[in-house]
Order: structure tokens, then C-alpha cells, then sequence
């Protein structure tokens, strides 16, 4: 009988466990999606974007605006997409899908942020140099010291003299002069780790404080990409940006977004809910 | 000399007695009307797209760049030629850019831009100083088309409306943004022209 009762307070147990670990995994028909487009940038690094002779926004810039806020246009970028594949911007030679949407779900608990990617990367890229994964999806998130966080997502951290650019050094990889990114990756190819690391003065594919995991799978032509990290509290909202590196492509070969906010229980470009 | 000169001076002064005061008025008129009206007839030619064109410097560099801009094809079937932007409407304005023009008169004989190569090598120059003019003019010659006052930014994509907003906030001028639209922007474009 008291054996009986151990057990059953230990199936119990187990139970409660799992329950509350199927409580942690959100439920994501319940979270609603958002898509935000990606584009391929071409050689378009922080440089570029601060330069008024090349990109005409600059004024707008400096007096706070947001990339989001001059070319996020009825649910598309209102990018001149042939100068971006022209061959002044895109020596290499520009992907065949210079944009695609990215659906984008985010909730959070006491302890964790997920943040659910599914989209279809297509083909037709100029790079193909990693062998190994055919894509790689990433989210990096700034710090407040970076440079226009809460404008600029990721661009701060793209330099003209890093990697894959134009007669950059191969070992430069992406920097911010001040502050720091957060950056989380996961990669198709069987078995590959998980990437938790940061950008500062170089970039860290590892030793990151996100505490990120990530699953993947490929479903019909659909990736479906769950990212869980720590949750950085209540009440913030956190300046984010989003990179797909399809069709085997590494380096700047990728589909980015521009910088958006995550509101948790707070205001922003997406916000997360709460489970 | 001086004698001939005052013979000269004397005789323009003394009434005719040959023709009468009529005839005299008429064919002043007249040649009043073909010399203004050759004057400006000149002044016209000199402004069409064919006349900047007839010089290979032009038809060989900068006009091949703006056939491949807005200013020449557009949905709407208006085109700016040369003249429209790089020469003043209004006579006073339009009579000192063509004595200033007369110097590429003098830049066509030397030759100082008659390669691709030399071109290049001037392009800068020669845009710092057209963005000069535009620029103490307030853009008047955009602004013969193209004004704030007629410019509905709603119906703009959303990244032109909101820099047209700053533009005007700041008093900018057209051409403190939009350099390089019909021709390609120079190497080394000082960041004060940017």
C-alpha cells in the first residue's frame, strides 16, 4: 500500500512535470504571426546607409527615423530592388528572390522568449560556400549602447571591410564600434550546434548569454525554425533583426530584415504573448 | 582719326534729307524685328536637346546616362531636356548662363573633355559647380516643374514623403538630395555635397 502511494506520487509528479513542460512549449496556433519581409541587402553595410550620397535616408537618420518607418510600405519594402541587384551593389551577383516574407510568432514565460520562424527559402543565390547547410536563420538582438539600435537591427553591425564584402579581409568578421549584439543561429546540417554567441569588437559563434536553443525542421518546401532564449524581463521591448542564409549562401549572401521591436507586455513591432 | 570719328558722329546726327522720317522709322523697325527675332531664334537653337547633343562630349557621356533616367522617359510622356534644368527660363537669368556658356566654347576648341577618360577626370569639378548654381538658385530650374506647394506627399512612396517632409522643416533645396538623377554621381563627391 505505501509502495502504491510512492508510486503514484511519483507518476504524479512526473505527470505535474510534464504538464508544465507542455505548458512551456507554446501553443503556436494560439500566437498570432506576423511577417515581416527579408531582402538581400547587397553591399549595403552601416557605411553605405550613413552615407547621403549613396543613401538619401541618412538625413532622415540622424533625426531618429527608423529603417522600418521610411521603407516598410503596405506589407512589402519599398526598396528600389533593381539598384540593389545592380551590379554596383551587388558585384557577385544578385539571388534570383531579392525579397521574401519570413512569419514571425513570438510568446514568452517566467523563464524564456521563443520566437517561432517559418518560411521557404527559396533558390537561386549567387553564393553557394556552405556546404554543409543549405540554411542557416539567425536573430540577433542589440544592446542599447549599440550605435541607432532601436533604428537600425543588425546594420550597425555590418561593416564595409568585414567578410564576403567587397576586398574585405576573410577573418574580419561582423563588429559594432560601441555596445554589443546578442546572436542566436540554427543551422540545418544534422547534429549542428546551436549558436549562442554575440558581436562586440568581432563576432563569437559561442560563449553567448542567451541561453538559446533551437529546433528545425523542413516541411514540404517550409522551414519552421523555434528559437527559445532567456527571457530579458517584463515589461521591455527589444530591438531585434532577423537573417536567412538560403541555398547553401554564407557570408553577406543572406536574406535580412530590417530592425524591429519585440514588445514583451510592452509596445512594439511585434509583440510577444504571454503564456 | 579722332577727326574721321567726330566727321562720323556729325553726320549720324544731322537730319536726313534724302529719306523721309517714315522711311527711316520703318526700316529701323524692321530690323529691329530680324535682329530680335534672330537673337532669340539663335537663343532657341542653342537650347534644344539636338544642339547640346551635337557635340560628341555630351552625346557620348552625359547624354547617354540621362536617356537611361526619368527625365527623358516616364509614364507620363514629359521629358526635360538639357536646357531645363542646366539654362533659366527668364531672360535676364538666361542671357548671363549663355555668356557664361560661351567658355565651353573655348573648353570644345582645347579640347579638354573631348575623351571618355578626360571626362571622368572632370566630372566631379563640373558637377560641384552645376550643384553650386542649383544650389544658390534654390533649384530654380526643378522648381519650373516641380514645387512643395503643388507636391501631394501622400501619394508618394512612404520614404520620399517623409524626407520631402524634412526637406521642408530644414528649407532644404532639390538638389541638397537629389544629386546625380540624370547623370551618374562623380568619384569623390566631397561629404559637404552629400
Amino acid at each position: 500500500m505505501k509502495k502504491t502511494t510512492v508510486s503514484m506520487l511519483v507518476l504524479g509528479s512526473l505527470m505535474a512535470l510534464g504538464s508544465q513542460m507542455a505548458v512551456a512549449a507554446p501553443d503556436w496556433n494560439k500566437v498570432p504571426k506576423r511577417d515581416i519581409n527579408v531582402f538581400h541587402p547587397g553591399v549595403t553595410p552601416t557605411e553605405w546607409v550613413g552615407k547621403k550620397s549613396d543613401h538619401s535616408g541618412t538625413a532622415g537618420l540622424k533625426k531618429g527615423e527608423t529603417c522600418v518607418g521610411c521603407h516598410e510600405e503596405k506589407g512589402t519594402l519599398n526598396f528600389n530592388f533593381k539598384r540593389l541587384a545592380d551590379k554596383e551593389l551587388e558585384p557577385k551577383g544578385a539571388p534570383k528572390t531579392m525579397m521574401y516574407p519570413v512569419g514571425v510568432q513570438a510568446a514568452y514565460d517566467a523563464s524564456n522568449l521563443y520566437i517561432r520562424l517559418t518560411f521557404k527559402a527559396p533558390a537561386g543565390g549567387a553564393d553557394k560556400s556552405d556546404k554543409e547547410n543549405e540554411v542557416k536563420a539567425a536573430v540577433m538582438f542589440p544592446d542599447a549602447k549599440v550605435p541607432q539600435a532601436s533604428q537600425v537591427g543588425c546594420w550597425a553591425s555590418c561593416h564595409a571591410d568585414a567578410r564576403t564584402m567587397p576586398g574585405a579581409d576573410d577573418k574580419k568578421t561582423k563588429y559594432t564600434k560601441e555596445g554589443s549584439y546578442e546572436l542566436m543561429q540554427w543551422k540545418s546540417a544534422k547534429g549542428a550546434k546551436v549558436v549562442d554567441g554575440s558581436v562586440t569588437t568581432e563576432r563569437k559563434m559561442d560563449g553567448g548569454a542567451l541561453g538559446a536553443k533551437a529546433e528545425g525542421a523542413k516541411a514540404g518546401d517550409t522551414y519552421t525554425v523555434t528559437f527559445t532564449r532567456k527571457n530579458p524581463g517584463e515589461g521591455k521591448t527589444v530591438p531585434f533583426g532577423i537573417a536567412i542564409h538560403g541555398d547553401n549562401s554564407t557570408g553577406r549572401f543572406h536574406h535580412v530584415s530590417l530592425g524591429y521591436t519585440l514588445g514583451l507586455g510592452a509596445d512594439g513591432d511585434l509583440k510577444a504573448t504571454k503564456q | 582719326m579722332a577727326s574721321k570719328i567726330a566727321a562720323l558722329w556729325a553726320k549720324l546726327r544731322k537730319p536726313s534729307v534724302k529719306y523721309s522720317l517714315m522711311g527711316l522709322l520703318s526700316a529701323g523697325f524692321f530690323s529691329g524685328v530680324f535682329f530680335w527675332g534672330g537673337f532669340n531664334t539663335a537663343m532657341d537653337a542653342t537650347n534644344t536637346m539636338d544642339f547640346c547633343i551635337s557635340c560628341h562630349e555630351m552625346n557620348d557621356n552625359v547624354y547617354q546616362e540621362y536617356k537611361k533616367t526619368i527625365h527623358y522617359t516616364n509614364r507620363t510622356g514629359v521629358r526635360a531636356v538639357c536646357s531645363d534644368c542646366h539654362v533659366p527660363k527668364d531672360w535676364t537669368h538666361k542671357m548671363i548662363r549663355k555668356i557664361q556658356a560661351s567658355k565651353e566654347v573655348w573648353g570644345k576648341i582645347t579640347g579638354v573633355i573631348d575623351t571618355p577618360v578626360k571626362f571622368e577626370a572632370h566630372r566631379l569639378e563640373m558637377a560641384e559647380r552645376e550643384w553650386a548654381r542649383m544650389k544658390a538658385t534654390d533649384s530654380r530650374e526643378c522648381r519650373n516643374c516641380h514645387n512643395f506647394e503643388s507636391m501631394d506627399t501622400e501619394k508618394q512612396k512612404l520614404r520620399g514623403a517623409k524626407m520631402h517632409k524634412i526637406a521642408q522643416d530644414e528649407k532644404q533645396t532639390c538638389i541638397d538630395c537629389h544629386k546625380g538623377i540624370a547623370h551618374q554621381k562623380p568619384k569623390g563627391m566631397k561629404e559637404d555635397d552629400e
